[in-house]
């Protein structure tokens, strides 16, 4: 749809696949600016390639090879810079190696994925649960959302069976 | 057998349940297969959400990413300028350091841009003491021809920052802006040819 113009298709694109590009490169242990290179290369490599990608489901597999290829290099580059040059601050190495970086990496995008198709209350009440490193309680969640404190158990269940339904019907195994 | 509820589950997983209601859980999951099976695939999905670490990017990048595409749609106005985007062609960025050659610094990025039968060379440099970039460039045809006194804009954030003309070989430069997201355009005769190479820290 992006190739037809639509500069809407190509922000929601953009917004769905943002953190699977960008946690890639700091998956490798990269500074916030090699991040920053790789996230954009991607995108140019995005726009430029996006008419050979004919099936919208093999776009995350295709960002996540094409960002980790994008990665290897650029740690190569920089590896190659810190052997000439000994005041070179040689980027970290990753925790992972490349293979779990991908599979971690396309499970946490598939899990958001799911989270994304919840309701806006089941969705806003999953990330303030899981993924705010906050770690609010449920008095805070309360004060945030309005929701009565024992409210938030029944809806808590409610939105993960949900998610669970969603990850089953995607054929994602528990 | 009445099963238990979803709730009295992940509480008791959570270990918000009291221990009456726990007490009860777990007699229960104990011969009932159906619900330690549900157990078990509560258990995997939260601790898939727990140990979800991926990482959003700064949203001036995220921004960068979302404007990529809009220079692209520009619709052709009546009368107005044609809109060409360039491909990139070459990158230093993409290509291996030859051996044996010394890094001093951050190398300049060099790109080669090509829309028809116009090229468009630009060298970034990055001035890291003073977190500004001086980019220089040449604007090129495979005819023999130079595109003199042109106009080539820098970009950003929807609003022209630096103006400039090409010399009388086509060459142009941008000496010590500050570091940003920038979208440099070269107005031809033909048309206007807009390149997205220029963005921050990429040098």
């Amino acid at each position: 749809m992006c190739l037809h113009g639509d500069a809407e298709a190509w922000e929601m694109l953009i917004m769905r696949y943002r953190r699977l590009i960008y946690s890639v490169p700091v998956r490798f242990g990269f500074s916030g600016a090699d991040a920053a290179d790789v996230f954009q290369a991607v995108c140019l490599k995005l726009i430029e390639h996006l008419h050979e990608v004919k099936d919208e489901s093999k776009v995350s597999a295709w960002l996540i090879t094409t960002t980790t290829r994008q990665c290897i290099h650029v740690q190569a580059l920089k590896r190659r810079e810190a052997s000439s040059d000994e005041e070179f601050e040689e980027p970290a190495d990753p925790a992972e190696n490349t293979e779990d970086i991908r599979i971690m990496v396309e499970k946490q995008h598939t899990v958001r994925e799911a989270v994304e198709q919840l309701s806006g209350r089941c969705r806003n009440l999953i990330e303030m649960l899981y993924f705010d490193p906050r770690s609010l309680s449920y008095d805070e969640i309360s004060q945030v959302t309005g929701m009565p404190v024992p409210s938030i158990g029944p809806t808590r269940a409610r939105c993960l069976d949900k998610l669970r339904i969603i990850l089953r019907r995607r054929g994602v195994k528990q | 057998m009445r099963h238990i509820t979803n709730e009295n589950l992940i509480d008791y997983m959570d270990g918000r349940a009291s221990v009456d209601e726990m007490s009860t859980v777990e007699s229960h999951l104990m011969n009932c297969g159906e619900c330690e099976e549900l157990k078990q695939e509560f258990h995997s999905l939260m601790t898939r959400l727990q140990e979800d670490s991926s990482f959003e990017p700064p949203a001036e990048l995220l921004q960068w990413g979302v404007n990529l595409f809009q220079p692209v749609i520009r619709p052709q106005t009546a009368g107005g300028l044609r809109k060409i985007i360039a491909s990139l062609v070459f990158d230093t960025y993409d290509q291996p350091l030859l051996a044996g050659v010394r890094g001093v610094g951050a190398p300049p990025r060099q790109l080669l841009f090509r829309a028809g039968d116009v090229d468009v060379d630009v060298k970034i440099e990055s001035m890291e003491a003073n977190d500004r970039i001086t980019l220089v460039g040449q604007v090129l045809s495979s005819a023999t021809k130079f595109f003199d006194n042109t106009p080539v804009k820098l970009e950003s954030h929807g609003i022209v920052r630096y103006r400039t003309r090409t010399n009388v070989v086509g060459e142009f430069s941008f000496d010590e802006v500050p570091k940003d997201t920038y979208h440099l355009s070269v107005d031809l005769p033909e048309g206007q040819i807009t390149l997205f190479c220029v963005h921050r820290g990429n040098s």
